[in-house]
């Protein structure tokens, strides 16, 4: 093969054995520090190309006592050197993911008629036969990485980080990426955050699908400053400008210097009985609740939840008989008519004094805030929705769910007119998802959109993007349909068990996940990635957005931009 | 073949394919040494090779008595070294051997005969020797189980080791460690040995 037109042509090692269930077993011929557990190394065999993973490093003798004996104090150091260069050896336990057909030896006659049958070119398959004994086995260079994961072309083929060892570029197909869910998850602190906002602006840069991003902490959209090192952070809005749409929930958001595009409020009547029931625990409600909820729909339809809050309690009038009954306006009427239990209607009215005490549930909107954010999705625009002040564990769970529902039916709809004949393709969605333990939990992940829209993949072009720091509180159903996983360090065995969950190879992964280094470390894997690998993850600071954005750089921030427009930016307001 | 080489150590005395024993004047036992390379040669330009693995001094009825005697004299000493008819013994290990100009590092067809001639080698046949191949005629030293195989082969390398230093390759010795230590890794006391005796060559 072409081992001479490498980089660096010198094996590290020759295979000596295994197989596609256990690893395969390669005798290292350099020092075992020069090779490192996560290693991507290619091997040459036979017209093939094979790729895989170092999953571990094993030191070996040929005789346990030459390993138990210090010969090196007994030997002259050159004959210490010799016997332990035969006798004491490291063995990699490679595990084979990929291979590539190459064909005979370029420039030779076979290799011109293998070429007539194979005018194409070839593409890396899944491993189905492993190389002969003694193969060399060599690092893989930026040409073979380029080859499995793809050469950056600043658009969908995007530059995610770079192997541990040697720093050649990985690459993410933002395209694959978003056809199904996928999920990045990282204790806190390992740059989880920093690989989210990295991989979102690589998919608003790439502009192939629009992304709606519910932004619990506020740190999407406005500029911030780093935990860690106090330096400014940029946000999506600066870099973006008008590609964003910041929405706050409620009419006073506030984004620090920026101002929100729009503002989301909901209306009362957009509320319906399963929404309140997905809150059962947060909202601390009795079994009771279901019944005088589909009571309240029965009564009131759409609008239950407006009239069941402006009911008044305790209220009491005189009937002509002079006997104090519940006034006609009192939740206790209600029910007597209703045949509810009274107990349990007051019970559910004082619940719900929550949501009416919400600043952006109310009885009857200014804004459509709602149609406003579909609309601006479907154009192509990018939504970050801030929970600003309503960041109760509550309002998450309504809204992000309320919202995704909304648009997860329209989003149904287009596709379902576009399959008749009578739209244009919906365009792909995706909705992005923190702290998403708290929405797909074994509890909530059977009435939540969430899961539906997790299972149905991209039939409706809405997919998911999770981060979250506790994958294993997410319910292993949903975990298990996630295509994409980038995982940083994770130190619970039962998260790193539940990124792995459905994958082959886990017991490998395992040892690499566990392993990775606690900041700026990641490990890629799954559907969306032709074979697991762990890389150093790019750093997400300016230099990031000028390889990014190039020459057509937007002004830093909303305020310079507006500077040079000629306007003060605090006179907005 | 090598002409040149004329240091006669000693003639034969038996010899089989594997092995031959010379003898010699015990006045004239200077020159050989333990693990030093020596040849045979035969009609048709057949060159036997072997390594000296024992040299071997009998003793007969006389020197019985006189050893079992109160003191010797000088003289009978002197006398018993210039004129006794019994040889010293050398034990050559048959190692390879040359035709047509060629060397190989199996067993000769045939062995040497009585009373035929054995040469040491000078450096520059141990040179050409050691150099032919790839240390193969190692096997038949370290098929020896009645002798001493490390210090053979110490005495050997320890020769080679010299005159390649001079006159043929520099990476020879460490070639020839590392061909030790191959051949011999399952055998963890045999290594340790020959490892031990090599090292008392630095």
């Amino acid at each position: 093969m072409d081992t001479i037109n490498r980089a660096n042509p010198h094996p590290i090692g020759y295979v000596v054995g295994g197989g596609l269930e256990a690893n395969l077993q390669v005798r290292l011929t350099v020092p075992p520090q020069e090779v490192q557990e996560g290693s991507f190394v290619v091997i040459d065999s036979g017209g093939w190309r094979f790729y895989g993973l170092v999953t571990d490093l094993q030191l070996g003798s040929t005789n346990p006592r030459f390993a138990d004996e210090q010969s090196e104090e007994r030997l002259p150091r050159h004959l210490a050197e010799l016997l332990h260069g035969q006798t004491l050896f490291t063995n990699l336990a490679v595990m084979p993911v990929l291979m590539l057909e190459r064909g005979p030896e370029p420039g030779a006659e076979e290799y011109r008629l293998w070429k007539n049958q194979h005018p194409e070119e070839t593409q890396p398959v899944p491993v189905k036969t492993v190389p002969s004994h003694h193969s060399p086995v060599l690092l893989a260079d930026a040409a073979d990485i380029a080859q499995i994961f793809g050469e950056e072309n600043n658009q969908e083929i995007f530059r995610i980080g770079y192997t541990r060892e040697q720093g050649h570029p990985v690459c993410l197909n933002l395209e694959k990426f978003v056809k199904r869910s996928s999920g990045i998850f990282g204790t806190t602190g390992s740059g989880k955050s920093f690989l989210a906002r990295m991989i979102l602006a690589g998919l608003i840069h790439a502009d192939r699908a629009s992304a709606l991003i519910f932004d619990m902490h506020n740190e999407y959209g406005p500029d911030s400053t780093s935990s860690d090192t106090g330096a400014e952070v940029p946000g999506l809005k600066g870099k973006f400008g008008a590609k964003i749409r910041l929405a706050g929930l409620g009419a006073r958001t506030s984004f620090g210097k920026l101002n929100a595009d729009l503002s989301l409020e909901i209306a009362q009547s957009d509320i319906t009985s399963e929404d309140v029931l997905l809150l059962s625990q947060a909202l601390n409600l009795n079994e009771t609740a279901p019944i005088v909820l589909s009571a309240l729909e029965r009564d009131f339809g759409q609008d239950w939840l407006h009239e069941f809050l402006s009911m008044e309690t305790g209220t009491t009038v005189e009937d002509e008989n002079g006997k104090s009954v519940p006034a006609p306006n009192s939740v206790e009427a209600w029910a007597a008519v209703g045949n509810v239990h009274p107990k349990s209607a007051l019970a559910l009215h004082q619940r719900l004094q929550r949501l009416g005490k919400t600043a952006y549930l109310i009885a009857d909107p200014a804004t459509r805030g709602l149609e406003q954010i579909i609309e601006d999705l479907e154009h192509g625009k990018h939504v970050i929705l801030s929970f600003g002040k309503s960041n109760t564990e509550l309002d998450y769970l309504l809204v992000t769910n309320l919202i995704t529902r909304k648009i997860r039916d329209h989003w149904g709809n287009s596709t379902e007119n576009f399959h008749a004949g009578k739209g244009k393709e919906p365009r792909p969605l995706v909705v992005v998802v923190e702290e998403a333990h708290k929405l797909l939990n074994r509890e909530m992940a059977s009435q939540t959109i969430f899961s539906t829209i997790a299972r149905e993949m991209r039939k409706y072009y809405v997919t998911l993007l999770i981060i979250d720091q506790r994958p294993s509180q997410i319910y292993d159903e949903v975990m298990s349909q996630l295509g994409t996983r980038i995982s940083g360090s994770l130190g619970d065995e039962d998260d790193i068990n539940a990124v792995l969950s459905g994958l082959p190879g886990r017991g490998a992964l395992r040892g690499l996940l566990s392993k990775l280094q606690a900041k700026e470390e990641a490990l890629l894997l799954g559907w969306g990635v032709p074979m697991p690998i762990p890389i150093r993850s790019r750093r997400y600071d300016n230099d990031f957005w000028k390889e990014l954005l190039g020459a057509q750089e937007s002004p830093k921030t909303i305020e310079e931009g507006n500077k040079v427009l000629g306007f003060d930016s605090n006179d907005t307001d | 073949m090598s002409g040149e080489t004329k240091i006669l150590i000693g003639k034969l005395l038996r010899a089989d394919n594997r092995a031959f024993v010379a003898g010699c004047r015990t006045k004239e036992l200077v020159a050989p040494a333990l693990g030093a390379l020596c040849k045979v040669r035969l009609e048709e330009g057949l060159e036997i090779y072997g390594l000296i693995g024992n040299i071997i001094i009998n003793d007969d009825s006389l020197v019985r008595q006189l050893v079992s005697g109160i003191s010797i004299p000088t003289e009978y000493t002197e006398d018993n070294r210039h004129n006794r008819n019994l040889p010293v013994e050398i034990s050559v290990l048959c190692v390879g051997f040359g035709q047509g100009g060629k060397i190989f590092h199996r067993l000769p067809p045939r062995p040497p005969l009585s009373l035929d001639a054995l040469y040491l080698c000078d450096d520059a046949e141990l040179v050409r020797f050691t150099s032919a191949g790839r240390y193969g005629y190692f096997r038949h030293i370290l098929r020896l189980d009645d002798q001493p195989v490390e210090e053979i082969l110490t005495a050997h390398l320890a020769n080679a080791r010299q005159a390649h230093a001079q006159h043929g390759r520099a990476d020879w010795y460490t070639g020839a460690c590392q061909e030790l230590i191959v051949l011999l890794r399952d055998d963890y006391e045999g290594l340790m040995n020959v490892l031990n005796a090599l090292a008392e060559l630095e």
